[in-house]
């Protein structure tokens, strides 16, 4: 079945600057938002723009996204032309190997694509946070008649050694790139996200293949590679809110950026919604001797206590006398009465004990200030005090960053 | 084959449910601040392992064919059964000229289904009950028992609009049956039964040679000696949506934990469909206390002993106590209202006061702006 344009989302990331917090599971797995899971942005981004195939590339730990995703059926890529599909690493005659590098999943995944033998392939990435629609980036791509089309974003001068950089000419056209360049020549940071007409990407990526000492990644060898040999690479200019929430920071901030919608990332616009598989749960019981303020919260909650500037995911429950500020709880989360939570990310399942203390503020920290997080299913027993910055794994036991 | 069929009967109007009842049949009415009130027939009958569930309609059916879709999320879409709409596509009378005046005419017009019933047995639910039954408890009571026809039943008589009550004898046999009765007699019939699918036929083909259109009163008043009427005493919750104060008072029972953990049990998850909304936000200024509140609410105001479904705004300075509020409905800046059921999408102006009762809470029709 011929299609003009398929999406791939590179969602194989170890997510190791996550450290506990994946647990058993896949970056793109990790909850966000209190009712979403990262991958919903971009899968939910490709039904809004009218694509209707999207394919998966997995790797580690696939198990819980696997079932996440399932038949696609909540972000209606559950289509009988296409749909959402899984991709694993797999055998094949001249045997096989795990992903060696973001272009070199692609490449192993070529006969996908060729099934649908489509004009243009949206490249995307499993761990950003934002709404775009990729049938403008696309449009883009024509209208340039390039090969490749990249989006970017201007980010702060001071910022931008950070980031892949992009130099453009009067037509927005790349010029030159610069991955985390210390003395940036533009503020243009590419944000991960390409058009590839697929005949150019298809040639590039044999080349690349058959290239020693490659990496195998879109940002290190395939873009370099299609800038040196003159082909046609156009500018995306986005405009709008994006994070890439690969860092235990970046995904705190990228929550409580959630609660301000002045923060740009508006998620009750009803217009481009995002959607979640969810779960079956009664709405959420805010009781009698609850204050929650400033906060977000989620069906199959019971809440009693004290909740402040904090997201909370389905089905936690906080005593009363308990007190949650600053912090992410994910789905399943109990605090306990008389505890407290302070600037912390809780993994699936914590428990939090009675009249125990997690983490701490940044004013209240002389030193080594940091964000406190429990692996999914870890346990505090009553009184125990976690400090600030400090990181548990599902045994309790202590671990570094 | 073994296992039980569903046939949910949405097709009874009711007069005392005002506003709310005009638009909806009773069966797709909201309840508990995200379901609706068929969700909990379907679940308990999806809980108890049926696959194939057929809903009966007369009229004023759009808002439950909406919410239904394709069943898909009480896993009801199959490929073969799964939920089946039934509007009244063998009624001999004129084309919507009169609901169905009793279960059996209702179920003569879809005898042709009828036949078609792949399972033993079949459970009939009435739409606008909401409660969480272990139906495959009551099918094991039902062969131990060796009944023909088993009712359920809640362990007290309170008063229901139209209601069934059953004077039950030893071992739980029906002697007799009321019906509409003007005080109300021993146990409180749920309008739930259990009967094989040949009994059901043979008594629909019966009651259709009579010219017989009630099940309450021509087989089970009219049969109670011939044929082993036992009854199932369920202790649990179980409202039935039939007036306002009747929806107001058991909505206002769900505050109590209690309550909804047997509503809610987590053996028996009550299924519903699912807007894709996100989390509920509660601002700065914002109080939310002793309230159920659905996903994607924005609550900047106060909000007391309330239940809010989905998507419901209430601006800053507005105060709201003692009210059920449904889906997108907006409360503006500084407006009062307690003891109010507003409906879906209804707009409460900057300023205004709305003030019913316990004993007389005030319905806000759908789409009306105050």
């Amino acid at each position: 079945m011929k299609k003009e344009c398929i999406a791939m989302l590179l969602a194989g990331g170890q997510g190791s600057r996550l450290y506990v917090l994946t647990g058993d599971m896949a970056k793109p797995a990790v909850p966000f938002g209190g009712k979403y899971r990262i991958i919903d942005f971009p899968l939910s981004n490709c039904t809004n723009s009218g694509i209707d195939t999207v394919g998966v590339l997995t790797q580690y730990r696939p198990l819980e996204l696997n079932s996440y995703i399932g038949s696609g059926q909540p972000w209606d890529l559950d289509g009988s032309t296409g749909g959402v599909h899984i991709l694993p690493p797999y055998q094949s005659s001249k045997g096989g190997t795990w992903f060696k590098g973001t272009a070199n999943a692609i490449y192993q995944n070529i006969g996908f694509i060729d099934m649908y033998a489509p004009e243009y392939v949206v490249i995307l990435s499993g761990d950003h946070i934002y709404k775009m629609d990729y049938s403008d980036m696309l449009a883009r791509h024509k209208a340039a008649n390039a090969a490749c089309t990249i989006s970017v974003m201007e980010v702060p001068w001071a910022e931008a050694p950070r980031f892949g950089i992009m130099s453009v000419n009067s037509e927005d056209m790349i010029t030159e790139f610069a991955e985390k360049p210390k003395e940036p020549k533009s503020n243009l940071a590419s944000m991960g996200i390409y058009v590839f007409s697929w005949k150019a990407l298809r040639q590039y990526l044999i080349d690349d293949e058959n290239t020693e000492d490659s990496e195998n990644d879109f940002g290190k060898n395939i873009i370099p590679n299609m800038l040196a040999k003159q082909e046609r690479m156009a500018a995306y200019r986005f405009e709008g809110y994006w994070k890439d929430v690969g860092t235990l920071e970046s995904l705190w901030d990228a929550n409580m950026d959630m609660l301000a919608p002045e923060s740009g990332l508006d998620l009750r616009d009803q217009s481009w919604p995002i959607y979640a598989r969810s779960v079956n749960a009664p709405p959420a019981f805010l009781g009698g001797s609850s204050v929650v303020t400033h906060s977000a919260v989620n069906r199959g909650s019971v809440l009693e206590g004290m909740v402040e500037n904090s997201v909370l995911s389905p089905n936690v429950t906080v005593g009363e006398g308990a007190a949650v500020r600053y912090s992410v709880l994910f789905p399943g989360v109990q605090v306990a009465p008389g505890a407290v939570v302070e600037y912390a990310i809780l993994g699936e399942g914590c428990k939090v004990g009675p009249g125990c203390h997690v983490g701490g503020t940044p004013e209240n920290t002389p030193s080594g200030w940091g964000l406190t997080v429990l692996a999914p299913g870890c346990q505090l027993p009553e009184g125990r005090n976690v400090n600030a910055g400090v990181m548990l794994n599902r045994n309790g036991e202590e671990v570094s960053k | 084959m073994n296992g039980l069929h569903g046939i949910i009967f949405a097709y009874e109007r009711r007069g005392n449910l005002q506003e709310l009842g005009a638009i909806r049949s009773s069966a797709s009415i909201p309840f508990g601040g995200r379901f609706r009130a068929v969700d909990f027939a379907l679940s308990s009958l999806v809980n108890a392992g049926a696959t194939d569930v057929g809903i009966v309609l007369h009229g004023h059916y759009q808002s439950l064919l909406d919410h239904l879709g394709t069943g898909k999320d009480w896993d009801l879409s199959r490929k073969r059964g799964g939920l089946r709409l039934l509007p009244p596509f063998n009624y001999k009378g004129d084309w919507g000229a009169m609901p169905y005046r009793g279960h059996m005419e209702a179920l003569a017009a879809v005898r042709t289904y009828l036949e078609e019933i792949r399972q033993d047995y079949v459970v009939m639910i009435d739409g606008d009950l909401v409660a969480n039954l272990p139906l495959g408890e009551v099918y094991e009571a039902h062969v131990r028992a060796g009944a023909d026809i088993t009712v359920i039943c809640a362990n007290d008589s309170f008063m229901t609009e139209d209601g069934t009550y059953f004077q039950v004898g030893e071992g739980g046999r029906v002697n007799e049956v009321f019906v509409h009765p003007h005080t109300p007699r021993g146990l409180r019939g749920l309008g739930t039964y259990l009967v094989s699918k040949k009994l059901l036929l043979e008594l629909v083909d019966d009651c259709a040679a009579k010219d017989q259109i009630s099940w309450r009163s021509d087989v089970l008043q009219a049969k109670r000696d011939d044929l082993h009427i036992q009854s199932y005493v369920w202790k649990g919750y179980a409202a039935q949506i039939r007036s306002v104060q009747e929806y107001y008072d058991r909505s206002m029972q769900l505050l109590d934990p209690a309550i909804r953990a047997d509503l809610f049990c987590a053996q028996r998850p009550v299924r519903a469909k699912n807007a894709d909304l996100s989390s509920t936000y509660v601002g700065s200024n914002g109080k939310c206390i002793n309230s159920l509140v659905g996903d994607g609410c924005s609550i900047e105001g106060v909000v007391e002993n309330s239940i809010l479904f989905p998507g419901v705004t209430v601006e800053a300075g507005a105060v709201v106590r003692n009210c059920v509020v449904f889906k997108e409905t907006v409360i503006r800046k500084d407006a009062q209202l307690s003891y109010i059921i507003a409906d879906k999408d209804v707009e409460v102006l900057p300023g205004r006061t709305l003030m019913g009762h316990a004993t007389y809470p005030i319905v806000l029709a759908k789409g009306s702006k105050i």
